[in-house]
C-alpha cells in the first residue's frame, strides 16, 4: 500500500517579515541546501505570506500538482494559519499536508548568537520538519453514528435541572431514580439559603416541565444494572421494582390511604418527642419526595398479609398487587450521573449522643421543625459534626455552616425568645454567603462558641441536655442546658455513587467522591461519554450542583448529535504487528481499548482522548497516533545530523509535554535569556506517548542526552501519562547502565507552564553535566 | 549462556497466556513460572539468539556471550530503536564495542 503513494512534494517557505532571520542567520546557504533535499520541489524565503501574488502561484503549484504539502517556517499568528488553511483547502489540500514549523520557538533569531551556529541549528531544524512533512497524511475526521438521548442517572435538584435544560434544546432524556418520587435531598429540605424559600417552588417549577415534555421518560424505582455499548451509543440495562399501582389509572385521589391499615414511620426519621407521632404515612402513599406522576406506591414489606383493603377502595382499579420486578434496556448517547450524597450516619460521631437522646437531632431532620417548632428555650448547633474530622470525614462539607446560619436565623424568626449557641471551629461561610453570618451574628441572643463540645449529657430526668465545652477563644469552660441540639452533619458519598461506580468501573477519589480532573474537566469522569455533576463530585450546595450538572450536560451534548465527530488525530493499530500483550489495555487510562473479533485490542474511538499513552507503551511501536505517528518521530530524530555539530558541544533532543513544559520552553525561547544552541525540542501530546524504541533511537543516532519534560504527578490531563514514561525510561536508564553507558543521558523533568526559568537552568546545568560525561559514544 | 531473568523486572508481560519472550523464543523454551515470570526451561538448549534480550519491554532479560566467543562475564546487549539495533559487547578485559545496525525489511 505504502508503495503506490503518491511521491511527496514539499513546498518549503520560510516566512521572514521583517527580514530578522536574515539577519541572524544565513538564509541564502540554508535555502540553498535545502532545495536540493529530498522531496523538496520548491524552496523560498517570502516576506509576505498573504500576498495575492505568492498564494496565487502557491494555488497554481498546488494544481499543477508540482507541490502536494507545504511545509512553512517561521512564526505565524493563528490569523495568518487560519487565512492560509482556508485558501488552500479550496485547492484541495488536506489540512493536515500543512507543517508548521516554528524556528522561533526554538530559540532562532535571537540577539548575541553566532551567525554560523545559528544557521547550523536552523538546517537542522528545518531538516527535521522536511523529515517529517514527507511522511505526513491527508486526514479526514471520521463521523460516527450517535444515539440522541442522554441517560440521566438520580432527579435529584442536579439531575431534573439538567433534563430539563436538555429537552429545552430538543434532546432527548431518561431520568433514572430509585426512589418512588424525585426531588432528592433538596426535597426533604424546608428553606433554600441565600433567599430563604422553599425548595420545592424552584423544583416544582422543573418538574413540571418534564411532566409536560414528550422528550423525557422519568423511571422511578428504577436502578442501573448494566452497562454495554460505547459513548454515543450506550445501552445501559435497568431494573424497575414494582410500584403496585398502575401509573395509567391512578389518578392520586387517596381513597386506599384513607383505608390502608399500616402507619409507617415518616423519612427522614425524627424521633424528636413533641413530633414522635406525626407520621401520618401509610404502607400505601403518594410518591417521596416529590411525586412525579400522581400514581400512589405500595411499600409491601410492610403489608400483612392477605390484606386486600386499598384494592378494594381504589375507584379506579389501579392497585396491582401482582406486579413483578421488570427490566428495560434504554439506549443513550451519553450518561451523565448525578448520584448525589448520602447523610454522614450521626451515630458514628459518638461524642455528641445522636440516637441515644430523643433531643439530638440531625440538621436534616432540623429541617422538619422550621415551620412550626415546639416551645424551645435554648438550643444548640454544632458545626462540623464529623466533618474536618480525620475519624469521620477528613474534608469540609462546605455548605453546612450556611445551613446552620440559615436555620438559626429562620428559627429565631419564630421563637424570637430562645437563645441558640452555635459552636464551631471556624464558620465557613464562602462568597455572599457570608451575608448571613453577619445576619445571623447581629440578633440578639445568638452566641458562637469557637470549640467543640467535649460532652453531651442528659441533664438528669428533665429531658434537657447537658453541654460542656471549651471556648478557646476565651480558655473558660462553657456548661450550658439546652432543649435541642442540631447537629450539622457532613455530605458523604452517597451509596448510588458506590453502585453506579462499581457498575460503570469508574474511578472514586479519596473520599469516596467521582474522581475527575477537578480544575480542567471538573465533569468528566475517567470515562468517556459518562460525565458526574452535582454532590456525587464533591460537596456543593444546591446552586452549584445545579450549575456543575449543566457543565456535565453541555459536554455530553458532543455525543447525542446524531453525529459524534472523531478527530483524526486517533491510534491506529498495526495488526500486522500487533501480538497482542494487552500493554496498551491496561496503561490506557480511559478504558478505551477493547478486542475486536479477531481478539486484536482495539481503541474505542470514542471513548479515546487521543493521548497516545498507548502508542508509548506498546513494546513492539505497533501503535502509532495519526498525524504524530512513531515513523514521522523516528524520521524527525534521525535527521537530527549530530556528526555536523562540533563534537565537544553536547547536543540535548528534549520531548516536551505539549500541554506545559512546550509553553515553558516557547516562553524562554521568547525571553532574552540565552538557551545554548544544541538544543531541539519536539512537541508531544502526553509525554506518555513517547516510546522507549525513540529514545533508544536518538540515543544510538548519538544524542548526548534525553529530556523528557511532563507535567507534575497527579497534574496530567491524561491522568498516568507521566507516570507511565517515568516508570519506562528507568527500564532504558537500566539498561544504558548495563550497557556501560551513564544512565543520566535520560532524564525525566517535571515542568508547569510557567517555569521557563526552571527550564533554562535545567537545560543550562543539563549542557554542564553532559559536557562532563563527554559525548555519547555512539557520536561519530 | 541462557538468559537471565530479572525477576524484579519480569512482569510477566502482565500474565498473558504467552509472554512476549515466549512467543519469540525459536526452541519454545521461554515459558511462565509458576510465579507468572519468565523462565527457560531447557537452559542446554539455548542457542544464546538474543531474541528474548530483544523482544523483552522491560529490559528483564540478560544474556552472556557464550564461551566458545568469550570468557565468563562478557556481555553482550541489545538496544531496540524504531528501526535500529544498537549492540554493546563488554569482552573480560572491560573493553567495550559498539555496532549499529539499521533494521530493513518491515517497511522500507
Amino acid at each position: 500500500m505504502e508503495k503506490t503513494k503518491a511521491l511527496s512534494k514539499i513546498g518549503l517557505f520560510i516566512f521572514d517579515p521583517g527580514g530578522g532571520f536574515a539577519q541572524a542567520v544565513d538564509l541564502e546557504t540554508v535555502v540553498q541546501k535545502l532545495s536540493k533535499a529530498k522531496n523538496v520541489s520548491r524552496c523560498e524565503v517570502v516576506a509576505d505570506i498573504l500576498a495575492t501574488g505568492f498564494l496565487l502561484s502557491v494555488k497554481e503549484d498546488l494544481r499543477a500538482g508540482n507541490l502536494n504539502r507545504i511545509l512553512w517556517v517561521g512564526r505565524f499568528s493563528p490569523y495568518q494559519e487560519k487565512r492560509i488553511h482556508a485558501d488552500l483547502s479550496a485547492e484541495g489540500l488536506n489540512p493536515y499536508l500543512h507543517e508548521w514549523c516554528d524556528v522561533k520557538e526554538q530559540g532562532i533569531g535571537k540577539k548575541g548568537l553566532d551567525r554560523i551556529v545559528q544557521t547550523q541549528k536552523i538546517t537542522i531544524l528545518i531538516q527535521m520538519a522536511v523529515a517529517r512533512a514527507r511522511l505526513i497524511e491527508a486526514l479526514e475526521p471520521l463521523s460516527l453514528p450517535a444515539a440522541d438521548a442522554v441517560l440521566i442517572i438520580g432527579a435529584g435538584v442536579a439531575g431534573i435541572h439538567a433534563s430539563s435544560s436538555l429537552i429545552k434544546l430538543g434532546k432527548r432524556v431518561y431520568l433514572i431514580e430509585k426512589e418512588s418520587g424525585v426531588g432528592g435531598k433538596v426535597a426533604s429540605l424546608h428553606r433554600l439559603y441565600p433567599r430563604i424559600c422553599d425548595p420545592r417552588c424552584g423544583l416544582e417549577f422543573e418538574i413540571e416541565k418534564l411532566r409536560r415534555s414528550d422528550k423525557v421518560e422519568v423511571h422511578t424505582l428504577s436502578r442501573v444494572k448494566a452497562l454495554d455499548g460505547s459513548p454515543r451509543n450506550f445501552e445501559v440495562k435497568i431494573e424497575k421494582a414494582p410500584r403496585y399501582v398502575s401509573e395509567e389509572r391512578c389518578n392520586g385521589c387517596g381513597k386506599c390511604a384513607e383505608v390502608c391499615p399500616v402507619t409507617i414511620p415518616d423519612d427522614p426519621r425524627l424521633h424528636f418527642p413533641q413530633n414522635q407521632d406525626q407520621s401520618r404515612k401509610k404502607a400505601i402513599h403518594s410518591p417521596t419526595p416529590m411525586a412525579f406522576s400522581s400514581a400512589f406506591v405500595v411499600e409491601r414489606q410492610h403489608c400483612p398479609p392477605q390484606c386486600r383493603e386499598c384494592v378494594k377502595a381504589c375507584p379506579a382499579q389501579a392497585v396491582e398487587l401482582q406486579q413483578t420486578p421488570s427490566e428495560m434496556t434504554l439506549r443513550a448517547g451519553a450518561i451523565i450521573a448525578t448520584t448525589g450524597w448520602d447523610p454522614y450516619p450521626l451515630s458514628k460521631v459518638e461524642e455528641y449522643g445522636y440516637g441515644l437522646y430523643p433531643n439530638v437531632i440531625s440538621n436534616l431532620e432540623a429541617e422538619r421543625l422550621l415551620e412550626n417548632p415546639p416551645e424551645l428555650k435554648e438550643v444548640g448547633f454544632i458545626q462540623c459534626a464529623g466533618s474536618r474530622d480525620e475519624r469521620h470525614l477528613n474534608y469540609c462539607s462546605s455548605v453546612c455552616c450556611s445551613a446552620s446560619l440559615k436555620q438559626a436565623l429562620y428559627l429565631k424568626e419564630r421563637l424570637p425568645d430562645s437563645r441558640f449557641y452555635i459552636f464551631y471551629q471556624d464558620i465557613r461561610t464562602p462568597g455572599f454567603d457570608e451575608e448571613l453570618y453577619r445576619q445571623v451574628k447581629s440578633l440578639d441572643n445568638v452566641i458562637f462558641i469557637r470549640g467543640l463540645p467535649s460532652t453531651v449529657k442528659p441533664d438528669g430526668e428533665n429531658g434537657r441536655l447537658k453541654i460542656r465545652a471549651e471556648d478557646t477563644l476565651s480558655g473558660k469552660e462553657v456548661n450550658i442546658g439546652l432543649d435541642l441540639l442540631v447537629l450539622a452533619g457532613g455530605m458523604a458519598p452517597s451509596e448510588g455513587s458506590g453502585e453506579i461506580a462499581e457498575r460503570f468501573n469508574l474511578p472514586l477519589n479519596n473520599y469516596g467522591f467521582f474522581e475527575s480532573h477537578l480544575q480542567c474537566h471538573p465533569e468528566e469522569s475517567q470515562r468517556a461519554g459518562i460525565y458526574v455533576g452535582g454532590a456525587c463530585r464533591g460537596p456543593m450546595n444546591v446552586a452549584q450542583s445545579i450549575e456543575s450538572s449543566h457543565r456535565a450536560m453541555v459536554e455530553a451534548m458532543q455525543f447525542i448529535d446524531g453525529t459524534f465527530l472523531v478527530e483524526p488525530t486517533y491510534p491506529l493499530v498495526d495488526k500486522t504487528k500487533c501480538d497482542k500483550c494487552k500493554r496498551c489495555m491496561e496503561d490506557c487510562s480511559f478504558s478505551a481499548y477493547y478486542f475486536d473479533a479477531e481478539g486484536f485490542p482495539t481503541p474505542d474511538l470514542a471513548r479515546c482522548r487521543q493521548c497516545g499513552n498507548c502508542m508509548g507503551t506498546c513494546p513492539i511501536t505497533a501503535i502509532s497516533l495519526r498525524h504524530f505517528t512513531i515513523k514521522q518521530t523516528a524520521a524527525q530524530i534521525q535527521a537530527i545530523k549530530v556528526s555536523s555539530l562540533p563534537k565537544e558541544e553536547p547536543v540535548i533532543l528534549a520531548f516536551l509535554c505539549k500541554n506545559d513544559a512546550y509553553h515553558a520552553a516557547r516562553e524562554a525561547a521568547d525571553s532574552d535569556v540565552v538557551i545554548p544552541p544544541n538544543v531541539f525540542f519536539i512537541k508531544v501530546p502526553c509525554a506518555g506517548s513517547l516510546n522507549n524504541a525513540l529514545l533508544a533511537d536518538a540515543l544510538s543516532f548519538g544524542i548526548d542526552g534525553i529530556l523528557i519534560a511532563g507535567c507534575k504527578d497527579g497534574q496530567c490531563h491524561y491522568v498516568r501519562g507521566t507516570q507511565l514514561v517515568k516508570t519506562r525510561s528507568v527500564d532504558l536508564s537500566d539498561k544504558l547502565k548495563k550497557m556501560m553507558i551513564e544512565p543520566e543521558r535520560i532524564r525525566f523533568e517535571n515542568i508547569e507552564i510557567r517555569d521557563s526559568k526552571k527550564y533554562t537552568e535545567l537545560i543550562n546545568s543539563y549542557m554542564k553535566d553532559l559536557k562532563a560525561m563527554g559525548p555519547n559514544p555512539f557520536r561519530v | 549462556m541462557p538468559p537471565k531473568v530479572d525477576r524484579e523486572k519480569c512482569d510477566g508481560c502482565k500474565a498473558e497466556k504467552e509472554s512476549l519472550c515466549e512467543q519469540v523464543c525459536p526452541g519454545d523454551l521461554m515459558h511462565l513460572g509458576a510465579d507468572q515470570k519468565a523462565l527457560c526451561r531447557m537452559p542446554r538448549d539455548c542457542w544464546d539468539c538474543m531474541s528474548c534480550v530483544k523482544a523483552c519491554p522491560k529490559g528483564a532479560l540478560e544474556t552472556r556471550i557464550p564461551y566458545q566467543l568469550g570468557y565468563h562475564v562478557a556481555r553482550l546487549i541489545p538496544m531496540m530503536g524504531t528501526n535500529t539495533i544498537t549492540w554493546t559487547c563488554i569482552d573480560i578485559n572491560g573493553k567495550v564495542e559498539r555496532f549499529q545496525y539499521r533494521n530493513r525489511g518491515s517497511d522500507d
